[in-house]
């Protein structure tokens, strides 16, 4: 667990953190004049030379993504993902509460690497007080010159404007994210035409999560050796970590990829260890849609290649619920299915489908009227969907089958304990009743 | 017909307010925001709610006229949303946050409580209609659960024991820090 | 072209089509709802997964992909290799299939969809027979949202093809998404019902039985209908159709597939206006006048009759005028063997084409589509052939005239003898023509109702409607396309084209390919008739 100067956080706690005065002082602003200073490629080159992966959750190469619009194109737009809506991730809310111009900085210089003309911030809507205090800072930003006409005499041309968001899940993926831009319900579009291309209201679109562009001023500020230096090999840079649950002291931290989940839940430097003498049953370390680890897989690393060697989709927003060893996974199991069927969008059968009759069984199983099929069933239907084995169009099927499926498989123990000791005429009359 | 049918045929019969003229114009200040009229919608659903409490179908269908798209379109996207409802709902919502972190902290107990103290049940509204309560996905607060959220005011850590202080208290909803215009820094392009 | 490998067999098909289209092309039973060729791909019901092969991302090497694609989504590129025979790609349909059916209420038989059901010939080719959800299923409600159209949520498979439709087609956007998840319906905004004058579509394109004709609705079995190829009559954009009937009683028409005219659609106007072919105050009597009452004539004497009455006008009334009033209701077929007779009997006949019923303008779809951009017309000229008729007159050539001189001349008592053909849907007997036509002395009428003409006239022969009949119209941008008949003309009645032979001294039964040949023989334009390919078999 390597120490370094925190840079994320770094405004976090002090006073009038939000105002741009602070954030000036501070030594804000000085990337994106830096950038100013240099051509789009140069401030897209040190991106990709930082290998600066995506921190929503894909952990896309953001410098990469961006070569990918066309090279003629006249008119770009630049989409802030600040559709935060995975449980428990709240990092994005830490950011743009206690730093809003850390993120209107990075958004400057990844509209001008771009060559964007248009930003747009899109927040979900239960962003409420953040919204506010973003609206605020970039009221600052514009009369600062910051946005606007001809920023800061540069000739570049930036228009920041924030679209909210009115709570739906699907549009944090990015195709989501645009349908719900232009003003239509938030079903993810089929690609190709990927966004770099074909994005928003037509036109070559980057769309990029908050993290990852508050990261931006510090790799144009630092250099991308900086940034290499922090971290393992394909995992390196400042990440912010979130842990919540049974720990000691909940929150969002700042630290390099170098450490395990054991170490997220005990250091000092993070959830502080477990609280009220509760013992770790399991943790769900990178939002639930990655999947769940045991009390016997915490070594894991919170890095982008080790959440595969247990079994998880990836490393995610890295942002950890810890279950202690009083919880029934059956609540869990519940609670994880009833939130993907809440949040499917209804476009692609497997996951409109599936997603809902596995609510229906988590929740009859954790009333204690489960049956044996449905642990065959909840562990069956997972591996039907998902955009993996190319069978919806996005990728929340993925998550959701695999949270179920870790949830069902690393605990089909004790599912199949509870279910074994229930009273089987009582299960029989419930379905009775229900059909 | 014999059996019972939605009808679509004819215009509802409940009343609902119409959009009013500096609403429109709010509305139509977002116009260079976007370079379609109908990315406005979603931006415009906000003032519609945060002026109305609800979307009504008449407001629905004049934003429909006022965006130059179909009442249907409105309606497919003010339904696909959560934060959008299409019926009033009391002064306050109160939407009590149900995710795994605040699951597992206690959300259902907090929960109950809401329904105690103020009589209703999830997705009512009591009669003297000032307060609704509805569940959420996640509040992304998740390191201070369980949370509720009453219209834009965040409440963290709730103990079931202070619901009912926190319901009673007149200014439960009114946020620490200065509310922005809502809306209304539209155009900004000269600035 | 484009050579593909399609379950290790090679394709000829087209470069850029979807890969689904060539493989229902080629004969396979690929499910799928979403797809429609004639609207947008949203690839969202997942059920045409399909294996593909594509190079390794490392070595480059070409093998099976480990992720399904769906072939609808995919174009044709020469050389590329799919299939949809591995059990990956079965597994994924019996998967779907098992989806799609479990909050469906199984109500088939109350459906008016079942026999032509896809849930139900998918569920039996993919399928399993049970459902493993032993929960209780959503209920989802009817919707009442048209004048037209009924919706049974509950039977819903989100295909979204009634929206598109609806959005890419009629322009009109009445259908729209509500909810999401499983939730998720389809619906109209509330006092704004589906009204564009194509609703009918939606009815078709559902695969399913989730939305439904309200006229139709509890009227027949499907597996009841017998169906004959025919032209809609309703305007002169001539849509193939498909006449559905059981025991002579037509219940419905739908569309057929014509690249040239209708694309996959049809009107509402065309597709409910053939109720007045079983009016029952249609003309069903073959009568000839004596004095101021009627007698019947027996259908063996009317050719006779005809014959010696024009004949015998023509000669001993030489002064005066014959004239034949063609509608443009009438086959080719029927008009071309008509003139040949009478001009026969009368060579100066004065070939009339009758009143061509017209409206102020086009219909163009999408709504407000342009030149470039119309998918379907409804055009302004109500009748299915006057083009074909035109090109009749033109052939025989001779006296000719308008209608309106012919009414006018008529009235002056130029004309001693007509022949009038209507078989107008309604009614299309004007005042003036009345007038004009009572002092035609000698009158045939041939008609489907009765009128101010027929009660005058000499001799009246009731009409077939075009459910009835066969033959050949030529519709307006000139494409010549055969209809068949459908059902036995009512008791009474004769089928024109029959009739018009005997008249003519031709031997034997009347079979509307003959007479087109004939017709070809003389006209170029009818030497080549369009008749539209046939969807393949798995395509709807």
């Amino acid at each position: 667990m390597s120490e370094y100067e925190k840079v994320l956080l770094k405004n976090v706690g002090k006073p009038n953190s939000r105002q741009l005065a602070t954030y000036v002082e501070g030594g804000g602003y000085s990337g994106a004049k830096r950038a100013l200073e240099h051509t789009p490629d140069d401030v897209i080159d040190v991106v990709k030379r930082a290998n600066l992966r995506g921190r929503g959750g894909a952990g896309f190469p953001a410098g990469v993504k961006w070569t990918f619009l066309p090279k003629d194109r006249e008119v770009t737009y630049l989409c802030v993902n600040a559709d935060e809506s995975e449980p428990p991730t709240f990092s994005n809310r830490v950011l743009m509460e206690e730093d809003p111009h850390q993120l209107l900085e990075g958004i400057l210089i990844a509209g001008y690497a771009t060559q964007a003309t248009v930003a747009y911030l899109y927040m979900r809507a239960e962003f409420t007080e953040q919204y506010h205090i973003m609206q605020k800072a970039i009221d600052e930003a514009y009369e600062a010159g910051y946005f606007g006409k001809n920023i800061l005499n540069s000739g570049y041309s930036l228009e920041c404007y924030i679209h909210r968001g009115a709570g739906a899940y699907v549009c944090g993926e990015e195709t989501g994210l645009i349908e719900s831009l232009e003003g239509k319900r938030g079903w993810p579009r089929i690609k190709p035409p990927f966004p770099a291309i074909q994005g928003a209201f037509g036109k070559p679109t980057v769309v990029n999560n908050v993290e990852t562009l508050a990261n931006l001023p510090h790799i144009v500020n630092r250099g991308a050796d900086w940034f290499l230096g922090i971290g393992p090999e394909g995992s390196s840079g400042p990440k912010l970590f979130c842990i919540s649950g049974a720990v000691k002291k909940p929150g969002c931290y700042e630290g390099a990829m170098d450490f395990s989940v054991r170490e997220l839940i005990e250091s000092d430097r993070f959830g502080g260890g477990m609280r009220d003498g509760l013992k770790v049953k399991a943790v769900m370390p990178g939002g639930i849609s990655m999947g769940i680890l045991t009390a016997d897989e915490l070594d894991m690393k919170m890095d982008f290649s080790d959440p595969a060697k247990y079994g998880l989709l990836g490393l995610g927003t890295a942002s950890a619920i810890v279950i202690d060893d009083r919880t029934d996974i059956r609540q869990v199991l519940r609670n994880v299915a009833r939130f993907f069927a809440h949040e499917s969008c209804g476009q692609c059968t497997q996951c409109r489908e599936g997603t809902s009759w596995m609510y229906k069984m988590t929740n009859r199983v954790e009333r204690g009227l489960g049956r044996m099929q449905d642990i065959e069933l909840l562990g069956e239907i997972p591996a039907k969907m998902g955009m993996m084995p190319g069978l919806s169009i996005c990728g929340l099927s993925d998550g959701a089958a695999f949270a179920i499926s870790t949830i069902v498989e690393k605990f089909r123990s004790e599912l199949e304990d509870y279910v074994r000791n229930e009273n089987d005429d009582a299960v029989r009359i419930a379905l009775e009743i229900a059909n | 017909m014999a059996w019972k049918a939605i009808d679509r045929v004819n215009a509802p019969a409940e009343e609902s307010p119409s959009l009013s003229e500096p609403l429109k114009e709010k509305i139509r200040g977002f116009f260079d925001r976007y370079p379609t009229k109908r990315a406005v919608l979603i931006p415009a659903l906000h003032m519609i709610q945060d002026d109305h409490g609800y979307v009504g179908w008449k407001a629905m269908e004049e934003v429909a006229e006022l965006l130059e798209i179909t009442p249907s379109d409105v309606f497919d996207t003010v339904s696909f949303y959560s934060h959008f409802w299409t019926h009033p709902k009391g002064e306050k919502v109160v939407m009590a946050c149900r995710s795994i972190s605040c699951d597992l902290l206690g959300a259902d107990r907090v929960l109950d409580e809401c329904k105690k103290v103020l009589g209703i049940g999830d997705h009512e509204t009591t009669p003297d209609g000032k307060y609704s309560l509805m569940t959420e996905e996640c509040l992304a607060a998740c390191d201070h659960g369980p949370c509720l959220m009453i219209n834009e005011k965040m409440h963290k850590c709730v103990d079931p024991a202070n619901v009912r202080k926190i319901l009673e208290d007149d200014a439960n909803d009114k946020l620490d820090i200065p509310r922005s215009n809502l809306y209304d820094g539209a155009n900004r392009t000269s600035a | 072209m484009a050579k593909i490998i399609l379950n290790n067999q090679e394709v000829e098909t087209r470069e850029g089509i979807p890969v689904l289209q060539a493989a229902l092309e080629a004969g396979l039973n690929v499910p799928h709802y979403c797809y429609h060729p004639g609207l947008s791909v949203v690839a969202s019901c997942r059920l045409c997964l399909m294996e593909m092969k594509m190079p390794h991302p490392k070595t480059g090497e070409l093998g099976w992909a480990p992720k399904l694609m769906p072939s609808c989504q995919t174009p044709v590129r020469d050389g590329m290799e799919v299939r949809f025979d591995s059990d990956k790609v079965h597994e994924n349909q019996e998967r779907c299939m098992e989806f799609f059916l479990l909050n469906h209420p199984l109500d088939c038989p109350v459906c008016d969809q079942a026999g032509e059901c896809h849930l139900q010939d998918y569920s039996y080719h993919f399928g399993k027979s049970e459902s493993r959800m032993v929960d209780q299923k959503h209920v989802t409600p009817k919707k009442d949202v048209g004048p037209r159209t009924l919706l049974y949520s509950d039977r819903c498979v989100m295909c979204s093809r009634c929206v598109r439709f609806c959005d890419e087609v009629a322009g009109t956007g009445e259908l729209c998404i509500t909810n999401r998840g499983s939730k998720a319906e389809i619906d109209a905004f509330p006092g704004k019902p589906l009204a564009n004058p194509m609703q009918g579509n939606v009815v078709d394109i559902c695969p399913v039985g989730c939305l439904l004709d309200k006229d139709f609705l509890f009227q027949q079995r499907v597996w009841f209908l017998k169906s004959a190829d025919s032209i809609c009559t309703g305007c002169s954009t001539g849509c193939s159709i498909r006449i559905d009937q059981n025991e002579d009683h037509v219940h419905r028409l739908k569309p057929r597939f014509n690249p040239r005219v209708n694309q996959w659609w049809m009107c509402d106007e065309g597709r409910f206006g053939f109720k007045y072919i079983h009016d029952k105050n249609r003309l069903t009597r073959l009568k000839l006048r004596r004095g101021e009452s009627f007698e019947s004539l027996r259908w063996e004497s009317l050719a006779e009759t005809v014959r010696y009455r024009f004949e015998d006008v023509a000669k001993k009334q030489s002064d005066k005028k014959i004239a034949v009033v063609l509608s443009p209701f009438m086959a080719c077929e029927e008009a071309w063997l008509l003139v040949k007779t009478i001009r026969e009997v009368a060579p100066e006949a004065t070939l009339v084409l009758g009143p061509v019923p017209t409206v102020e303008q086009d219909e163009r779809f999408p709504v407000g589509a342009t030149n470039g951009d119309t998918k379907f017309i409804i055009r302004k000229e109500k009748c299915p052939n006057r083009n074909g008729i035109e090109l009749i007159i033109k052939h025989f050539g001779g006296n000719t005239e308008t209608f309106d001189a012919f009414v006018e001349q008529a009235g002056a008592g130029e004309f001693a003898a007509a022949w009038i053909s209507g078989g107008y849907p309604t009614e299309w007997v004007s005042k003036d023509f009345a007038k004009a036509a009572g002092k035609i002395p000698f009158k045939v009428v041939h008609d489907l109702f009765g009128s101010a003409l027929t009660d005058e006239a000499t001799l009246v022969i009731p009409a077939c409607s075009f459910a009835e009949r066969d033959g050949t119209f030529v519709n307006a941008t000139g494409v010549v396309q055969p209809f068949a008949r459908a059902i036995k003309p009512p008791q009474g009645c004769k089928r024109d084209g029959q009739f018009f032979y005997e008249l003519a001294e031709l031997e034997g039964l009347y079979q509307s390919p003959t007479v087109l040949g004939m017709m070809a023989a003389e006209i170029d334009e009818f030497k080549e008739v369009y008749v539209p390919p046939q969807l393949p078999e798995h395509q709807h």
